[in-house]
C-alpha cells in the first residue's frame, strides 16, 4: 500500500496526542497530577493542538476536504467515520475536564472527567486502528495485532511526551518508569507483529483471482494498460526486501530502544529535560518510519491481477 | 447510508455473467464502457495525458490476458474485471459519508460523486482492485452496471442492457438478474458451473465467471484409441499403414 504523508503525519501526531491527553486523564483521576499550577491545562492543550495537526494533515487526503462533515454521519458502519466523531467529541470532553480541573484541582468531577478524556482518546485511536484492522484484502493489517499495537504505541507515545512535561517542571517520578516499561512492550509488539506477517501465507492466488482452482499456475501474459494506473499506484506498492530490513531495524532503534534508554538515563536523572526531549524526537522519526512501513510492505489482493504480490 | 440494507423479498440482483471460454480479449467491453461513461450521465470519465507518453485514466473495465498451465499444453484467459456488485460489499459499509451504497431494489453498487470526499477507502476494501480515482474531480469512481441505460424508457428494449454486453462481439458478456433461478443467466450459470473470482475472501460477488471448456477435439485417430479397437478393420489397416509410413 502507498505510504501517503498526510496519513503517516495523521496515524503518528494523533498516537502521541491521544495518549497525552489519556495520560493526563489518568494522572488526573488518580490525583497524581503535578500541583504546578497550569501543568494539566499546558498538558491538555498540547495533546488538543498536536491532534488537530494530525487531523489537519489528514484532510490533506481527501480529494474533496470541503466536504470533509460528512464523514461523521455514518459512524454505524464505518470505523473512518467512527474515529471522526470520537476526534471531535474528544474536544468538549477535554474541555470540560480543564474547567473542572480549575474549579476543583483534586475533585471528583475533575477525576471522572479525567477517566473520560482517556476513554475519548484511546477510543479514536482504536478508530483509527480498526480502519485498517478492518479491511480484508490486506493481510499485513486484517489481523489481531493492528487494533492492540497502534494502542500499545499511542500509550506508549503519550507517555513519553507526559514525561517531557513533567521533565520540564521537575516533577512524578512515575512517568519514567512508565515510559521504558511501554517502549519495551511497544518494542516486543511491534516485533511480534514483523514475525506474524512474515509467517503468514498470500490470501488467494492469482488462479482463483481468476476463478480457477486454486493450485492451477498462472502467469500474466498481457496486461490492461502499459502504464500504472490508480489501483497499481495505490495497491501495488511494493518495497525491496534489502530496503525494509534495514528500515525495521532503524524504526525499532529509534521509535522505541532510543526512547527506552534515553529515559531510563532521565528517570536517573541524567540530564532529564535534554535526555527526554531528545527521546520524543527519536520516537517521533522512528514511529513515521514504523508507519511507513506499516503501510508499504501491507499488499493488497487485487494486485494479484497484475501479478504482483498479495 | 452505508449500511447493507436487509433483503428485500423477491428483490433483483442485476450483475453480469461472464464467459471466459468465449471471451476473445478484444478489450471491446473496455472500450465502449469507457465511450458510454466519458459521454453518459455518469461522465465525464476522465483521462490523463491521453496523447503523451503516459497515458493514464479512469477505466471501470480492465481486461488481462493471462496464461493457465493445463493438460499437455497451456491455455489463454482472458480476463475482464469490473465491478462484482457484491452482496458483502466492504467498500459500501467501510464510506464514511454515505456515498457509497448498495441498491436495495437491484443491488446496484453506486458512488454518489455529489457526497464522495475522496478518502480512498472503499478502494482499499475492494479485493478487485475495481475503484479508480478521479485525481481532477477528487472522488471515486466505478462501474454504474450501465444503471443510465438499463432502465432508460427511451431506448429500445433491446437495447437496456450495459454498454460493455452490447459491444461484445464474441457474446461473452451477459446481462441479467441473478436472484432469479428462471432467468437466462442464472440459467447459464447453473448449466456451465459458472463461479466466484476469490471466493475465499468472502465478498459473495454477484457478477459470475463461466470457466474455459477443455478446448481440445480430438483428432480421429485420437477418438479411435479412445474408443479402444472401435473403428473396425478399416480403421486398423490405417494406423498400420500409418506406423509404417512413418518409419
Amino acid at each position: 500500500m502507498r505510504p501517503a504523508v498526510s496519513v503517516l503525519l495523521l496515524t503518528t501526531l494523533t498516537g502521541f496526542a491521544y495518549g497525552l491527553l489519556a495520560w493526563t486523564g489518568v494522572y488526573a483521576f488518580l490525583g497524581l497530577l503535578p500541583a504546578t499550577p497550569h501543568f494539566a491545562t499546558a498538558s491538555t492543550l498540547l495533546g488538543l493542538v498536536i491532534a488537530s495537526l494530525g487531523l489537519g494533515a489528514s484532510a490533506l487526503h481527501l480529494g474533496r476536504a470541503d466536504r470533509a462533515w460528512r464523514a461523521f454521519s455514518q459512524w454505524r458502519s464505518s470505523w473512518l467515520s467512527r474515529e471522526a466523531v470520537g476526534a471531535v467529541l474528544t474536544y468538549p470532553v477535554a474541555i470540560l475536564f480543564l474547567l473542572a480541573l480549575h474549579w476543583d484541582h483534586e475533585g471528583i468531577a475533575a477525576r471522572l472527567l479525567g477517566v473520560a478524556v482517556a476513554i475519548m482518546a484511546l477510543g479514536t485511536v482504536f478508530c483509527t486502528a480498526m480502519i485498517y484492522a478492518s479491511l480484508k484484502p490486506i493481510r499485513q493489517w486484517h489481523n489481531s495485532h493492528t487494533a492492540p499495537d497502534y494502542l500499545i504505541y499511542a500509550v506508549f507515545s503519550g507517555a513519553l511526551l507526559f514525561a517531557l512535561l513533567h521533565a520540564v517542571v521537575g516533577g512524578s517520578a512515575s512517568i519514567f518508569v512508565i515510559v521504558p516499561v511501554t517502549a519495551a512492550i511497544a518494542l516486543l509488539a511491534k516485533r511480534a507483529y514483523w514475525r506474524h506477517v512474515d509467517a503468514q501465507t498470500p490470501l488467494a492466488s492469482l488462479a482463483s483471482a481468476i476463478g480457477l482452482p486454486k493450485d492451477v499456475e498462472v502467469r500474466p501474459l498481457d496486461a490492461p494498460h502499459f502504464t500504472e494506473n490508480y489501483v497499481l499506484r495505490e495497491m501495488g506498492f511494493t518495497i525491496a526486501r534489502r530496503h525494509s530490513a534495514r528500515l525495521r531495524r532503524l524504526a525499532l532503534g529509534l521509535a522505541f530502544a532510543a526512547p527506552l534508554f534515553l529515559t531510563v538515563l532521565a528517570g536517573l536523572a541524567v540530564a532529564p529535560l535534554p535526555a527526554t526531549a531528545a527521546a520524543v524526537a527519536c520516537a517521533a522519526l522512528g514511529l513515521l518510519t514504523e508507519r511507513w512501513l506499516f503501510f508499504a510492505e501491507a499488499t493488497h489482493v487485487s494486485a494479484l491481477y497484475y501479478g504482483r504480490a498479495a | 447510508m452505508t449500511r447493507l440494507a436487509a433483503a428485500v423479498p423477491g428483490a433483483k440482483r442485476l450483475g453480469l455473467v461472464i464467459d471466459l471460454d468465449t471471451c476473445v480479449g478484444c478489450h471491446a467491453c473496455a472500450v465502449s464502457c469507457k465511450e458510454w461513461n466519458s459521454g453518459g450521465e455518469a461522465g465525464p470519465l476522465l483521462d490523463y495525458d491521453p496523447h503523451g507518453p503516459k497515458p493514464d485514466g479512469v477505466w471501470f473495465n480492465r481486461v488481462h490476458s493471462y496464461e493457465a498451465a493445463g493438460q499437455g499444453c497451456s491455455r489463454t484467459v482472458n480476463l475482464p474485471r469490473s465491478c462484482m456488485h457484491c452482496e458483502d460489499a466492504l467498500c459500501v459499509t467501510v464510506c464514511p459519508t454515505g456515498a457509497s451504497y448498495k441498491r436495495a431494489e437491484d443491488g446496484i453498487v453506486l458512488i454518489d460523486p455529489e457526497i464522495c470526499i475522496g478518502c480512498k477507502l472503499c478502494s482499499w476494501a475492494c479485493p478487485y482492485g475495481a475503484r479508480e480515482f478521479d485525481e481532477e474531480a477528487g472522488v471515486m469512481r466505478k462501474c454504474t452496471l450501465c444503471v443510465d441505460r438499463i432502465y432508460d424508457k427511451s431506448l429500445p428494449e433491446a437495447e437496456r442492457e450495459p454498454a460493455c454486453v452490447a459491444a461484445c462481439p464474441s457474446r461473452a458478456r451477459h446481462f441479467g438478474d441473478l436472484a432469479d433461478p428462471e432467468s437466462r443467466v442464472s440459467k447459464l450459470v447453473a448449466a456451465r458451473g459458472g463461479n466466484d473470482l476469490l471466493p475465499e475472501l468472502g465478498y459473495r460477488p454477484t457478477n459470475k465467471y463461466l470457466p474455459a471448456r477443455r478446448a481440445t477435439i480430438p483428432t480421429a485417430s485420437e477418438a479411435a484409441e479412445q474408443s479402444g479397437d472401435g473403428g473396425g478393420v478399416g480403421v486398423a489397416l490405417l494406423r498400420l499403414l500409418d506406423r509404417v509410413l512413418s518409419r
